[in-house]
């Protein structure tokens, strides 16, 4: 294994997502299977989610990643589903302890039969927008380490990324790198303003969201810096002014 | 000079919400208030580990935006990432000081108005899952017994962020700690909702969405979803 710096995170996750996309246009398939590598797992998929019952896979590294889902979707219970329901990650290193049993009796069943003897369900998620669920699983039971979480989480953020980039219509190279690099887009303001333009828009969070992220990269200024402008008034979306820059529709 | 009597009213209410619809934020920010309240200090913020490391904002005595973008700054420069680091408390008496050590941090303390701080690590055994940031107006330490209150109530508020399930294994300190995080991100969209819809500042939505939250008996994490998801208006 390569000897990495991990402080720096969020630049390691993309440079690591490039090694598997080898200069394509980056892709969920590539984050599926820099984490696989990363957090020693078997196995990844992503399924967007409408709801805790309503959903697709829309990648999975094998045959067993894909199945996680539609155990889950068969009995209506699993990790996938309480990560997505509870907003936060549900990690079960031991298929067989009586933890899990009790909490998916059926699912656990099911899984560990077809295999699965780990599960790691990281949200897709921005504050209560809700993409979907990055799901890991192995084949062997095994808690990961802190710091294959913390890869495992930061590649979902990466996931995250590029389905919003998606939402945005356009996803160029460009668009995503200047989007990755942006460190301020966690910040309180951006969500704030989110919350903000949904209103001034009349649409939902995911959307608000992307909009305020094009006009960010129409501008090339940093999100937060927008969101800002936004929070203090100085910078309104309106549904019938179409903003310099801004994409109409 | 720490208002004694407040303590034991502080503990008994911060009990009453250990409670099957217990939510983390509410919780925290019930914490936050009563530690300023009980220590006389000018203003207290909760800083949480999030998974990749850094720290987040998770509650604060006032939602004042320049306090909260004051705990902001200390993702990654102050008291609070040192204080976590090094699992001890760092003193911070004349903000003045450390405008080298701190650039980012110390301007914005002293704009704000501070000119003192302190930062207590929140600890779980081992681990340390965040840090409490007391903000004083006046220059100077606090009193011992003040420091070793204010220690306590940072242990109660790790108790309460972690008693919704029985702590034995790593990861769900890690669950717990990304789900309380996430709900705080909510509770900021939820915030710009009320705030553009009506016309407030941001403190003045976060206590209109909390009082909506109590008076219906509702988790206050719960209401901000809805309010974002627009299945609420109010």
């Amino acid at each position: 294994m390569v000897a990495v710096d991990h402080s720096d995170r969020g630049a390691w996750i993309w440079t690591r997502i490039g090694l598997e996309s080898r200069g394509a246009p980056f892709a969920v398939k590539h984050v599926c299977a820099a984490a696989v590598a990363e957090a020693d797992v078997d196995g990844a998929a992503v399924t967007l989610m409408a709801s805790a019952s309503v959903w697709q896979t829309l990648y999975a590294t094998d045959a067993v990643a894909e199945r996680l889902g539609e155990w889950q979707l068969d009995f209506g219970e699993g990790p996938t589903i309480d990560a997505f329901k509870e907003g936060g990650p549900v990690l079960v290193p031991d298929m067989d302890s009586l933890d899990a049993l009790t909490r998916w009796p059926v699912f656990v069943t099911e899984a560990s039969m077809g295999g699965v003897k780990a599960v790691f369900a990281l949200p897709l998620q921005v504050g209560a927008i809700r993409l979907g669920v990055f799901n890991l699983y192995r084949g062997v039971s095994g808690p990961m380490d802190a710091r294959q979480v913390a890869d495992a989480l930061a590649f979902a953020d990466a996931a995250c990324t590029l389905l919003l980039s998606d939402a945005e219509g356009t996803r160029t190279a460009a668009d995503i790198t200047w989007h990755r690099d942006d460190r301020s887009a966690h910040q309180i303001q951006v969500h704030q303003a989110t919350g903000m333009v949904l209103v001034q828009l009349g649409v939902n969070a995911e959307t608000a969201l992307a909009r305020l992220r094009a006009y960010a990269y129409a501008h090339n200024r940093p999100l937060s810096e927008v969101a800002i402008d936004v929070v203090e008034r100085r910078l309104r979306f309106d549904p019938e002014v179409r903003q310099e820059g801004e994409e109409v529709g | 000079m720490m208002r004694e009597q407040l303590l034991a009213e502080a503990f008994v209410e911060l009990a009453d919400t250990l409670v099957d619809d217990f939510d983390v934020i509410d919780f925290l920010h019930q914490v936050a208030t009563r530690c300023a309240e009980v220590l006389d200090v000018a203003a207290v913020g909760i800083l949480l580990v999030d998974q990749r490391g850094a720290l987040q904002v998770a509650a604060a005595s006032s939602e004042q935006s320049r306090l909260l973008e004051l705990l902001q700054v200390q993702t990654n420069q102050g008291p609070c990432p040192e204080s976590f680091q090094a699992a001890k408390p760092i003193a911070v008496p004349d903000l003045n000081q450390v405008t080298e050590r701190w650039p980012r941090f110390s301007t914005q303390a002293l704009s704000v108005g501070f000119s003192a701080a302190h930062a207590i690590p929140m600890r779980l055994r081992l681990t340390v899952i965040g840090a409490l940031n007391l903000f004083m107006e006046q220059s100077g330490t606090l009193p011992t017994d003040t420091l070793r209150v204010a220690q306590a109530l940072a242990d109660v508020a790790t108790i309460g962020l972690l008693q919704a399930r029985t702590i034995r294994h790593h990861e769900t300190l890690a669950e717990q700690l990304q789900t309380a995080l996430n709900s705080r991100v909510i509770i900021e969209q939820a915030k710009g909702v009320l705030s553009e819809r009506h016309g407030f500042g941001m403190d003045q939505a976060f206590a209109r969405l909390r009082s909506n939250a109590r008076n219906r008996n509702i988790r206050l994490s719960d209401l901000a979803r809805d309010v974002v998801e627009g299945t609420e208006r109010f």
